[in-house]
């Protein structure tokens, strides 16, 4: 197997298994599923190119680390602040609960952007507190508080959403 | 410090699977252009290779009749009447000939700088006087 087939390879191997995560990450930043999509492609793009991943040490944080840059890279570019495009599903949810598919993504949606990067990075995309921290240009403690604070809200928002959906009926 | 109540909420939250991307364009096509990109260039090489041959023979089966063709002009050159064309020297040189063709051709093109003696007229002669019916 060539050099090149074998960076390609390991880089398919890399989109099956984070791809996902990366998604919901850029889609959390950009508020925009389309964008997010462009964003991830563009970052595996590049990185069949130059083969920039196999020499990065944490390969999951520095996709992570792309896929931000490359959001907000194109968030300049377009100068627009999109809101948070909360009508595409996220996730795929577990015994078909739809309701509380839609409740998770709104209550991210009303979180603050720092503290929905946090969550998104250590729930879905499984990083440690420190590599979050590298991440972001913060230490692992502001990360760690910044992930206590999500949960907090997050919960509340999720059991005050079901809750009105079981007075409504 | 995650509280119980944070740890379970967290198992919840991971039961959400986030929607796996559309695969990348390249990915895809990178496979399978690895794979069809050395038939391509089989194909192309057959082809070629058909081709080549395909001119080779063409060429060689030209050479072959223009070698057959310049044979029977030579054999009919050597079995041509020297003398001027008559009826009857055509007559003799067609039963002759090795071929009908070749013996036309050679009839045709052979020059006509000899004089006919006096009393005797060229074959051609007599039958452009003649009228042909239709």
């Amino acid at each position: 197997m060539g050099r090149t087939e074998r960076n390609t390879a390991e880089i398919e191997a890399l989109y099956r298994q984070h791809g996902a995560a990366l998604l919901l990450f850029a889609s959390a930043i950009s508020g925009d599923r389309g964008r997010a999509q462009d964003a991830v492609h563009q970052v595996f793009l590049k990185a069949i190119e130059n083969g920039s991943v196999s020499q990065a040490k944490n390969k999951k944080a520095y996709l992570f680390a792309c896929v931000r840059n490359a959001v907000l890279n194109d968030a300049k570019v377009q100068d627009r602040n999109m809101p948070l495009d909360v009508d595409s599903a996220w996730f795929s949810p577990p015994d078909r609960d739809y309701a509380g598919e839609q409740n998770l993504r709104r209550g991210l949606g009303e979180l603050p952007d720092d503290q929905r990067e946090v969550i998104v990075l250590h729930v879905w995309g499984e990083l440690t507190f420190s590599e979050i921290g590298d991440l972001l240009g913060v230490s692992s403690n502001t990360a760690a508080s910044r992930y206590r604070y999500a949960l907090a809200k997050l919960r509340g928002s999720m059991l005050a959403k079901e809750n009105s959906c079981a007075d409504s009926r | 410090m995650q509280t119980p109540d944070d740890e379970q909420f967290e198992a919840y939250l991971k039961r959400f699977h986030p929607i796996a991307p559309e695969p990348v364009p390249t990915l895809s096509v990178s496979h399978s252009s690895r794979r069809s990109l050395p038939f391509g260039t089989w194909l192309a090489a057959v082809a070629a290779i058909l081709v080549i041959g395909a001119v080779i023979l063409h060429i060689l089966s030209n050479r072959v009749v223009v070698s057959n063709r310049s044979g029977d002009a030579a054999i009919a050159e050597r079995h041509a009447p020297s003398e001027p064309l008559t009826m009857r020297s055509a007559n003799a040189w067609l039963a002759t000939a090795p071929s009908f063709k070749a013996a036309v051709d050679d009839l045709a093109f052979r020059s006509q700088t000899s004089p006919l003696p006096q009393g005797k007229q060229s074959a051609v002669a007599v039958l452009s006087k003649e009228k042909i019916r239709l």
